[in-house]
């Protein structure tokens, strides 16, 4: 039908120019995303095909395989047309066909291709003519003529193919091959405001991430989305957003909620036109070993989960806002307690010597003055002493540092307070202090 | 017909049922509680213990009344024994390691995270849902009922142990933690009123033996109201 023809018939009819090359750009990143169920995509002008057969297993059987690829192509933002055969050939008509019911038996692969019409095979039409002049009008009419003959009628190509899709022959494909470096762009349909509203996109991006390092047999410590604003009078630089993590990882779920997090605090300059995701340096990360009685107790799922809420809590509190803490072997309170990045693979080594006296739960950032009545320090009344003095002393070689705890010279008493506070308290040239709770 | 849609259930079904339970009895929890390793606290809660799967909130006179202490047994076998992670949300003051180590927590098993305002609640609540957290401590003196609520829905969902703290002026208001302890200082004891629990009501205050850093056995060698009269510090004593 011609657009003039489409246009009288329907006047409100949208017309686009087909655009080959986002086409292209698109497949190529479906092809990224592929990698999560099999390392043998084959790039097709009109689609893609994998060869599933060795994932069957892992993925809990054809029937589920099937129908988590098209679930996936779905979220990748594509209404795939699918089919699952025993050959290539035969997938690939039958698939544009619009049969999607899958197709495991070589045996029930013909009766399968001998309804499909002839449109499927992409013949030339001057073929495609000469075949209605025999009265071939299906595919299985082509299928019970010999071979040999139609050969010499439409060319050998045509009967090599024929052999192929019904296993016959063998049909070779060439592999395609993932890049060596991950950058792949998704243009917005309309322009973005919110940081917020790109969930949905950096998701895609994500999800044909993991599907290259997966293919790969790689994960990344580090991934960049960049947020390319409109293009206009005022051209601003592009917004970064740098994902880090604690390990190597190519699970989606952790670095999506990592992504949602730092979305919602960004402020976004101007409208967002496109996004793009890079990733340079995948680290070899191997995959996951299933353990035959079910989930493994402890040790390395455990790890990866406390990976994943470490990340959470950085990506939306601040890096330094989440730490654990270490004993350091040092004599003065305030510097035998530090707060240190969080370490998830190893116990960390080092015991300290306990200390001589008691220490308290929590210690106090910067010492409180206490107040002094009667030579007694006061706080909510006099104090008891009850233990003490425990003398601590000396630190002349950070005095002249700033933030240091210099030289001290303290007496440190446990206290009780008339309102039955333990206290942790000093007394220095300077008065009473308190430095600690023994809450 | 739709009577027979029911199935019939006798009395005793029920009452075995771990959230049903008479008022005179202290009612049986679902999962067996972590003992506290306080003998009279643990007779007195539900499932003989902390409770997993329940939000506890603990209500301190002051800080440094030894709320802490209370807790330090529990999450101590939580992190040495059971080679749980521990997870610290808004400490108020910077918790201290040596003394931490000292009560038996693995510090390479603790993870701390200064939040301010709603986001410690939103801190507990991914700590929550982590798998290998056995405890979370948190001090929330600012949270609303709304993110309590939510809170004791996590905790209801997860197996790990949900502390919070929060100011004593709170026992007024009601709460949803199914559990909830006042704590005051009661010379060397620790005073616990059981403000809330699953099942009876206890009435009696308890008195708990926390450790403290001081024990009259080992007394001092000088009497300590004695201090130091001049600026000067305190000569050291061979005690």
């Amino acid at each position: 039908m011609r657009l003039a023809a489409a246009w009288a018939l329907l006047p409100e009819l949208a017309v686009r120019e087909r655009a080959a090359a986002a086409e292209r750009v698109a497949l190529l990143r479906l092809a990224c995303w592929a990698g999560a169920f099999t390392s043998e995509v084959c790039l097709r002008p009109q689609g893609l095909l994998l060869e599933v057969a060795a994932s069957l297993r892992l993925f809990g059987g054809a029937a589920r395989l099937f129908d988590a690829i098209r679930a996936g192509c779905v979220e990748q933002g594509f209404s795939p047309q699918a089919a699952l055969a025993p050959t290539p050939l035969a997938a690939e008509w039958l698939a544009a066909a619009g049969d999607d019911r899958p197709c495991l038996d070589p045996a029930e692969l013909r009766q399968r291709l001998n309804v499909l019409p002839l449109s499927v095979l992409d013949l030339p039409s001057a073929d495609l003519s000469r075949l209605e002049g025999f009265g071939v009008r299906t595919l299985g009419d082509a299928l019970r003529l010999p071979r040999a003959g139609l050969a010499r009628r439409l060319g050998a190509a045509f009967a090599v193919d024929l052999s192929r899709a019904l296993g016959e022959r063998h049909d070779p494909r060439e592999r395609f091959s993932f890049p060596e470096r991950f950058a792949e762009r998704i243009e917005l349909p309309a322009r973005v405001d919110s940081a917020s509203a790109l969930g949905f996109v950096g998701r895609r991006l994500i999800g044909a991430l993991c599907g290259w390092l997966a293919a790969r047999c790689a994960g990344v410590g580090e991934c960049v989305f960049e947020l390319q604003h409109e293009r206009g009078a005022s051209e601003r630089p592009p917004t970064r957003i740098v994902l880090g993590f604690s390990g190597a990882t190519r699970d989606p779920e952790r670095i999506g909620r990592v992504l949602l997090e730092r979305l919602q605090r960004v402020e976004l300059p101007a409208a967002v036109e496109s996004v793009w995701l890079c990733a340079d340096m995948p680290e070899p990360l191997g995959g996951r070993e299933g353990s035959l009685f079910g989930r493994a107790v402890g040790g390395a799922a455990d790890a990866s989960s406390l990976a994943a809420l470490v990340e959470r809590l950085q990506a939306r509190l601040g890096r330094e806002s989440v730490y654990a803490l270490a004993c350091v072997a040092e004599h003065r309170p305030e510097n035998a307690s530090q707060p240190v990045p969080p370490v998830l693979t190893s116990a960390r080594g080092g015991v300290s010597a306990p200390p001589g006296g008691p220490r308290p739960v929590c210690l106090l950032p910067l010492p409180q003055t206490l107040s002094e009545a009667d030579g007694r320090p006061q706080r909510g009344g006099p104090l008891q002493l009850l233990a003490g003095p425990e003398r601590i002393e000396s630190g002349w070689w950070d005095a002249a540092e700033p933030g240091a705890a210099g030289d001290v010279r303290r007496d440190y008493f446990v206290a009780l307070s008339p309102r039955a506070e333990w206290l942790w308290i000093f007394r220095c040239e300077a008065g009473w202090f308190l430095h600690g709770f023994f809450a | 017909m739709s009577r027979s849609a029911v199935p019939a259930v006798s009395l005793a079904a029920v009452l075995d049922r771990a959230d049903v339970w008479r008022g005179a009895a202290l009612a049986g929890a679902p999962l067996p509680g972590v003992p506290s390793g306080f003998a009279e606290l643990d007779a007195e809660l539900p499932g003989g213990g902390w409770p997993r799967g329940g939000l506890v909130e603990l209500l301190p006179a002051r800080t440094g009344v030894g709320e802490l202490s209370l807790l330090l047994p529990a999450l101590a076998r939580l992190s040495a024994d059971e080679l749980a992670w521990l997870v610290c949300v808004a400490p108020p003051y910077p918790l201290y390691a040596p003394a931490l180590q000292a009560g038996g927590v693995a510090l390479a098993r603790l993870l701390l995270a200064s939040a301010p305002g709603r986001d410690a609640a939103w801190a507990c609540l991914r700590a929550l849902e982590a798998d290998g957290v056995g405890a979370v401590v948190a001090w929330l003196p600012e949270v609303t009922p709304t993110l309590l609520r939510r809170l004791q829905l996590a905790a209801e969902a997860s197996r790990t142990l949900l502390f919070v703290f929060r100011p004593a002026a709170c026992a007024r208001e009601s709460s949803p933690a199914p559990l909830r302890l006042a704590l005051d200082g009661e010379g060397e004891r620790l005073a616990v009123r059981v403000l809330k629990r699953r099942g009876g009501a206890c009435s009696a205050p308890l008195s708990i033996a926390v450790s403290r850093p001081f024990s009259p056995r080992r007394a001092l060698a000088r009497p300590a109201s004695a201090a130091p009269a001049a600026r000067s510090p305190a000569q050291p004593t061979a005690a």
